[in-house]
């Protein structure tokens, strides 16, 4: 009941985390907000992916989907940080 | 293989994480603003649950790993929240 409650957290905050941030980008096009939003996004998806094979589908392995989804997200934020780096 | 090849990409993932922090270090130093503060700490725990996650992965402890993270999503919800107020 724990770790259910903690992925589903996980989940949550993520996803408004993401929400919070594309909603900003979009009232001020800063850079800095664009990365971090396509990075949050990114986030959503691999704690997406982490409720549904800890709690929905714990049956399939899906991990691997999870690893690369977490990386995909914190490249695509690394890269565009440094990209934009004064 | 698979699991080594999962372990190399949640190490890549945490090493990403830990340089994402160093970069908002960074802009906190310049800025002194609080949220810049806020993410170079989020993802610096990002960074070490990973490392925590695969290295607990086969333990019921992991789970403890990933509150961590959840505790971390919510200092940067909180200080986004704040930021927007304060605006």
């Amino acid at each position: 009941m724990t770790a259910t409650l903690v992925y589903l957290g996980c989940a949550i905050t993520s996803v408004a985390c993401a929400v919070l941030l594309v909603r900003g980008w979009r009232r001020s096009r800063a850079h800095l907000l664009l990365w971090c939003s396509l990075g949050f996004t990114g986030l959503a998806v691999n704690n997406l992916l982490l409720f549904t094979d800890k709690v929905l589908v714990p049956d399939i392995d899906i991990s691997m989907y999870r690893a690369v989804s977490g990386l995909a997200a914190v490249i695509i934020m690394l890269g565009g940080l440094v990209w934009d780096a004064e | 293989m698979r699991n080594d090849l999962a372990t190399l990409i949640n190490g890549a993932t945490a090493m990403g994480s830990a340089t994402i922090a160093l970069i908002f270090v960074r802009y906190w130093f310049r800025s002194r603003d609080s949220l810049f503060a806020a993410f170079a700490l989020a993802f610096g725990i990002f960074a070490a649950s990973r490392v925590a996650a695969s290295l607990l992965a086969a333990d019921d402890h992991a789970v403890w790993a990933y509150a961590l993270r959840c505790a971390a999503f919510g200092v940067i919800l909180v200080a986004i929240l704040a930021k927007n107020r304060a605006t």
